[in-house]
This record gives structure tokens, sequence and C-alpha cells, in this order.
């Protein structure tokens, strides 16, 4: 065990994270391809090309007028448009397409229309699906931001009902972007489609990105998509115990990291246990008897939320409230002062 | 016990407190390496600058370096000058911070809906959005659009599918955003001719193939469902009065829906999160941008009084809101633990509108800092060569021009709900939001702005001008049938 765990904390030492070995590994077995397509500098052109004579292309029309926001297409990009307009007009799906496809996409990846023209193709071609996600990983690693590129690997990857490869792929581009919406979105959408909440992976993989970086809140996100949001029913009260704890530990590394602490309360709320159960740790960070010493403007927060709902703590709620207002977190005095506003009002029994 | 100890170091009003005299907090100051403040003496606007954000900024700061606090720290060193000083160089209102830069932004916008360079290809898609950020700008500005009336017409025809809907330009797929982003546009230059040109009967079908069986709606035919497009196909619905009943050939017939709000409430309900906000589908990240779609669906629904505490959590939302606004800096951020952007102005500030409406508050209270907000617009969004931007270091682009402008408008305007604005219509199908009014201008302590640093008031549900919302529905509203 102790040569095991040497061994480990040698590698991680080395790539200084799980994620840096398991990229290591994955340039070495090749599965992730990840050396981008060269651009290549000549213009393609369609109409003296022998496999198009028989496409008549469907120029933009302009109607007449000079539109707002016209841009002035180069030749090649109008032509490749042209093209697909026709294709697309004769319900054509063929190979040719597919490389018009990708050649509009080179050009212009954030042309929906394209995209949902290619997916439709595929499968009336028959590609292999895998092939397409092949060619796609270099191009979403070029357009981190892109919706379409997301969604067109949702549909193909819905169709090849398989995850196989996606997390370490996943894991990739989160190196590049590690809050990247769409890319956790479409992981929660994995993990939903191939029924991944209950493989100890996903948590683990979780965790190290919290690790990595204990403000990164779509880690936290997906920590409670994984262990409460995306399942049916309230958790256990074991589960709770063991989520408490384990944002306990985060908050300590760092108190005035708000994510950890939406997340207590996310967790609690959803086990139906009492606010005052994380009293005494709230405690630690912000105690109302000894106001210089407010480590962290969340505590104070959740004290005042806490002390409201208790019945004999309304001064306490206010002098949380106050501190926030006026010396913790005064940005937001409107919101917290209207937060004191409510303790005076008569409480709804639950 | 480990509760690290709070760094002083980085802190300034930590160490301010101890500094007794003005000017020696200057100096202080500029102990840090922060360019600017080594420049020389701050003039009394600057120290007043740097006054009111000791006075916003939380002094508590975590050791722990990660990389949310590298990249928030190198924010800060790059936003601060402009919020401390002017290196714009930009005139100064009467309270000290740049003015409206009005003239550099029309110039900008007039050449926002003009032409582009072929390396533009990229936004051949979003042509739509181009054409309404950019109006929708100019009538923030109090800029006549008018004469664009015939050529706005114009180039949305020309995008309008067969099938119904519009795409990003001719011979696109139709596409819920582009088609949201083309009504609001023609709402906006209005006119009998405008409005005929909209083919209601192939949208109301186009529409019905966007309505999903769980209640939400897809942006395309194969495309992605999320909160975008329950909020857009609202819009729309609404603004063009169209009949709610789904059309027979509309898929989520199948599973039993039968008009287009069914199942729509409880859907967006579904998308707020674990700590309050509002999400782009179920089980995502809680984010700005999806949280005014959220509420927007929601305000279109029923009055946000009924609906909002109906299908959201509305104390945690609204504390969920409230944190995403960045101290120092004042303006918005998307996310927790993410960096403000000039965007979020609107998507988050224009949240409050509605959220206030739907919240029992006392007349003179408020739930957000409308000072720190358009602090942050005025002094550090706008561009010198003319549009508004996420944040300094950043371009203009139409997109952050729009918004930025919205957010000042929601700081700069009270607008609340009444059902006794706009009797004689609203009446039926979604008929909530035509009862919205400016109530006044903001007057309360610490306004920063001029009169000439006013925006003009903006509808806040469907972001364009209030008489737009009220004259496109009013005109639907003659409508029997299609």
């Amino acid at each position: 065990m102790a040569a095991y765990n040497f061994i480990r904390n040698w590698l991680l030492t080395i790539f200084h994270s799980s994620l840096h070995l398991l990229r290591a590994i994955l340039y070495r077995l090749n599965i992730v391809r990840l050396i981008p397509t060269k651009k290549n500098s000549m213009p393609k052109y369609y109409h003296d090309d022998e496999a198009w004579a028989d496409i008549e292309p469907l120029p933009q029309d302009d109607g007449g007028l000079h539109p707002l926001a016209a841009i002035a297409y180069t030749d090649e990009y109008s032509e490749a448009m042209g093209y697909l307009r026709a294709v697309m007009a004769k319900n054509e799906f063929s190979e040719r397409v597919l490389g018009l496809t990708e050649h509009i996409i080179s050009m212009n990846p954030a042309h929906y229309t394209v995209w949902l023209y290619r997916a439709k193709t595929i499968p009336e071609l028959g590609i292999p699906l895998k092939d397409e996600i092949a060619w796609l990983n270099p191009t979403a690693l070029k357009h981190l931001k892109n919706y379409q590129i997301w969604h067109h690997r949702h549909t193909i990857i819905d169709a090849l009902g398989s995850p196989e490869g996606e997390p370490e792929f996943i894991s990739t581009m989160l190196e590049q972007d590690s809050k990247n919406y769409h890319v956790w979105s479409y992981r929660q959408w994995l993990v939903k489609r191939f029924d991944l909440f209950n493989k100890p992976e996903e948590l683990e993989w979780t965790a190290d990105m919290i690790e990595t970086d204990v403000r990164n809140n779509s880690a936290w996100n997906h920590r409670y998509y994984l262990v409460v949001g995306g399942r049916d029913g309230k958790p256990s009260q074991e589960l709770a115990k063991r989520e408490i704890e384990y944002t306990k530990t985060a908050i300590r590394k760092a108190p005035q990291n708000q994510s950890p602490w939406n997340y207590l309360s996310g967790i609690i709320r959803a086990a139906q246990l009492p606010k005052s159960t994380i009293k005494d740790f709230a405690l630690e960070f912000a105690d109302l008897d000894r106001p210089d010493e407010v480590y962290s403007s969340h505590a104070l927060d959740l004290l005042a939320e806490i002390y409201a709902e208790e019945e004999s703590s309304r001064a306490e709620a206010e002098k949380a409230l106050n501190l926030l207002a006026t010396r913790y977190d005064p940005i937001r005095a409107n919101y917290w002062n209207f937060r004191k506003g409510l303790l005076d009002q008569p409480k709804l029994t639950a | 016990m480990d509760v690290p100890l709070r760094s002083s170091a980085g802190v300034p009003s930590s160490r301010l407190e101890e500094i007794l005299d003005g000017s020696d907090r200057i100096e202080e100051l500029s102990d840090t390496d922060n360019e600017y403040e080594d420049m020389g003496t701050a003039t009394p606007e600057e120290q007043a600058n740097i006054e009111y954000l000791d006075s916003v900024r939380i002094p508590i700061r975590d050791s722990l370096k990660t990389e949310t606090l590298k990249v928030q720290d190198e924010t800060h060193e790059i936003i601060l000058p402009y919020l401390e000083g002017n290196p714009n160089d930009f005139t100064l209102n009467a309270y000290g911070i740049p003015k409206l830069q009005r003239e550099r932004h029309a110039h900008f916008l007039k050449k926002v809906i003009g032409d582009y360079p072929p390396q533009a290809a990229m936004m051949d898609a979003s042509r739509p959005w181009i054409v309404y950020w950019g109006l929708q700008s100019m009538t923030a500005l109090g800029i006549d659009i008018h004469p664009y009336q015939k050529l706005v017409a114009h180039t949305f025809s020309l995008a309008q599918h067969p099938t119904g809907g519009y795409g990003g330009g001719y011979g696109q797929l139709p596409h819920l955003a582009c088609t949201y982003a083309t009504i609001l546009s023609l709402a906006m230059v209005a006119g009998t001719a405008t409005y005929e040109s909209v083919d209601r009967k192939t949208m109301w079908h186009f529409l019905g193939r966007m309505k999903q069986a769980d209640g939400g709606f897809t942006m395309c035919e194969g495309g992605e469902e999320d909160i975008r497009g329950a909020f857009c196909a609202m819009v729309i619905v609404s603004l063009l009065n169209l009949p709610l009943d789904l059309s027979q050939d509309a898929p989520a017939r199948k599973a039993g829906l039968t008009t287009f709000t069914d199942g729509l409430g409880d859907w967006v309900s579904q998308c707020q999160s674990w700590d309050g906000g509002i999400s782009a589908a179920p089980g995502n990240e809680a984010h700005g941008a999806y949280a005014f779609c959220g509420l927007g669906c929601l305000s279109i629904l029923g009055p946000p009084k009924e609906t909002l505490p109906k299908y959201l959590n509305l104390p945690l939302l609204t504390h969920w809101l409230s944190s995403r606004q960045c101290s120092p800096e004042g303006g918005y951020n998307g996310r927790t633990n993410k960096l403000v952007d000039g965007c979020y102005s609107h998507w988050v500030g224009g949240c409050w509108s509605l959220v206030e409406a739907a919240t029992s508050i006392p007349p003179s209270t408020q739930l957000w800092n409308r000072t720190a907000l358009s602090r942050y617009i005025l002094a550090a969004c706008q561009e010198k060569k003319g549009g508004l931007k996420d944040k300094p270091g950043k371009h203009s682009d139409a997109y952050h021009t729009c918004y930025n402008l919205a957010g000042l408008s929601a700081a700069q305007y009270k607008y609340v709900y009444d059902e006794s604005v706009n009797k004689d219509i609203g009446s039926a199908n979604l008929g909530a939001p035509y009862h919205w009014k400016t109530a006044c201008g903001y007057e309360g302590e610490n306004v920063i702005w001029d009169s000439e640093d006013t925006v003009r008031g903006i509808h806040p549900v469907f972001i364009i001008p209030y008489r737009s919302v009220y004259e496109c529905r009013r005109y639907f509203e003659t409508k029997e049938d299609f």
C-alpha cells in the first residue's frame, strides 16, 4: 500500500494532477486526435468541378435592395453556400454533400443550418458514427464556445449509443476552459443518457475538478447533479452527511468561496434537514460576539438565515445582516436591508 | 482548527483603516503595482472614486491560490484604473464619472448595421441579432430608427422560411433565436407593411414544431432544447398574438399537450438550480442570461406576482441574483466565481424589475445596487472608439452595446407592473406583459448620472421601447385569425 501511494504521488507530482496524467496517456494511445486539420490555403470551388456539374447553385437572393448588416462574402463562401442551398432544396444526401458541409463549417463553424444538414446526412449515408466523432474533435477544440458543435456531438453520441471515450475528451476540453458551459452541460446530458450516476469514476473525476480549483462552480454543480439533482427522491441521511462533511473540508480551504456554501445549503434543503445542523460550523467563521474576526461573509449570511428561523434570535439575525450591510458585504447593502425588513414580517408556518 | 488567516496583503481597505490622512491613502495605494496610480497625485474625482470603491469592497480575502483567483486578480488589475480614474480621457459628468459617450456610440452603431468584410462570414447566421442589437441600442440612445424601416422589413423578408419562422439569412433554416431577434426588430421599426410581412400562420406551425413533450421548446428542428427557446417562443406568440392552441401537426400533441403553454411553467421551474439561479436546461449550472430568459418567460405566462412565486423559489433566486454583483467592480457576473462582464448589466440587472414586481417591498426600498452597476457601465464599459464592451481590454461590439445600455436603463428607471396600464389590450392570450410602465426615473441616493447620461426607457420583458411593444400587440389584437 505504501509503495502504491509512493508511485501514485510520484506520478501526480510529475503530471501535477491525475487529469494531466490522463491526458498524457491519451496522447500516447492516440485516442484523442488533437492535431487540427491543416487549413487549405487554396480556395475551393465547385463550378469547374466535374463531380458537381449536375448542380445549378442557388445564389443568395438580396431582393434588389442592399440589406442591413450585409457581409461581403468571399467568392469561395458565396459559391459554397449557393451549392448548399441547391442540394438542400433537392434533399440530396451524399458523400459530396458531406464534403461540402465540412468545407462550409471550416469557413463558418457557427452556421447552424450546415450542422443540421450534416447531422441529417450522416445517418442517410450510414457513415460510421465514430468517424464523425474523430472528425469533430479537433473542430471542437478550436471553437470552444460554439453551440452547434456540442449539439452535433450530442446527436451523434446519442445515435451511437455509447459514451466510450467521451469523458476523456471532455477532460481535454476542460483543461482549455475549465468552466465551459457547453462542455459541462454536455457532460450532464451524458450522465443522464448513459446513466452514469452510480459510476464511481464520475464522482471521483468531479472531486478531482473541485480539488484542482475549489472555486469552480461548474464542478460543484456537476457534483450536485450526480448526487441529488439528476436523481429522483430526496437524498438519504447518510448521503447528506457525507456531502456535508466533504463540503466542510472544502470550505475550510477557502472560507470566502460561495460555491461550497451554496452547496451546503442546497444539500441541507434537499435532505430536509434543519439549517441549524450547520450552525456550529458557520460559527467557526463568523461569531457575532467577535465582529472583528469574520472569515467569511457567506457564513454571516447563513447565520442570518438560521437566526431568522429561530424565534428567539431575531436580534442576532439583525446583527448579522447589519454586519453584512455595513462592513463585510456592503455592495449588497440594499439586499441585506431588505432581508432585515423581512424579519419583521409574520412568519409563514411551514 | 485550520481556518486560514485572512491575508491582509492586497486588501487596500484593511490597510487603509490604519491610515487617517486622505493623501496618505493615495500614496499607500500607489504601492500596489497599479501603473495608473503611479502616474502622480489623484484628482479630487479620483479620490472620490477610490473612496467609493473602498466603501463597496468585501474586506475578506482567502489566501488559497487557484485558477479562479488568479484570473480574478488579473482582471481587477485591468479594470480598477478605469473605475478609479479616467484613462480614456472622457469628459466627466457632475459626479466625476465619464459621461455617456453618445456621439461615439451613435457613430459606432451606424457601422454596426452597415456592411461587413468577408472575414465576418462567421456571423452569417447571426445577422438578425446584429440588426436587433444595433437598432435597440439606437433607440436606447434616442436615435430615430424610422429611416431604416423599409430596409429592416426587406432584410428580414429574405430570411423568412417558407415553412415558417426566420433563419439567419436567405436559405437558412428557421431558428428561434433568429426569429426572436427578427420579430423584435420588426416591432421596433413598426408600420402596417412591416407587420404584414410576417407570415403568422406558418410561424404558428413552426413554433408548434418546436414545442416538446416535456413542456419546453427546441431552438430549431433537431436542435437543442433550452430556456432560450422557452423565452423566445413566448415573446413571439405574445407579440404576434398567435393562437395558444398547438397546430394539429405539432409533435407535442402526441404526448397529450394541446397549447404552447402546457407544462411550460413546470419546465422552467425545473431549470432553477440548487443555488437558486436558473440554468439553460434542468441540471445545468445557474447562469445570468438564462435567468433572464426564465423570468421573462414566466412574466409573459402571467403577472410576475403570480407566476414567479408559483414556479420559483423566489427568496433563493433573489439571493443568487444579488450575489452576481461583483465587488468592488459593481458590474455583474453571470455565474458564481466568474468574471464581471458588461452584458450581464442587462441579463442580471434586467431581472430586478421582474423580481421586484413579484416581491412585496416598500416603495422606497430596493433590492440591488444601481449606483455600482451604472458606475461600471459608464466608467469601464465605454470604448473610446465607440460602442460598449465586456470590460476594459476587450473590444466593443453590438451585443455588449445593446445589453450594457439596457442594463443602464434598468439602473436609471423604476419599471413597475400595473394592471391599470393599457386596459384596452392584453386581456387575453399571454397579455400580462402589456401592463408595464416606467414609474419614474431613479432618484435615490448616490445617483451618478446627469440627465445627458440617461438612456431611454425600455420595456423590461421585451427589451425594445414600450411604444414598439404596445403598438405591435395592438395591431395584432385586431386580427381575428391569421
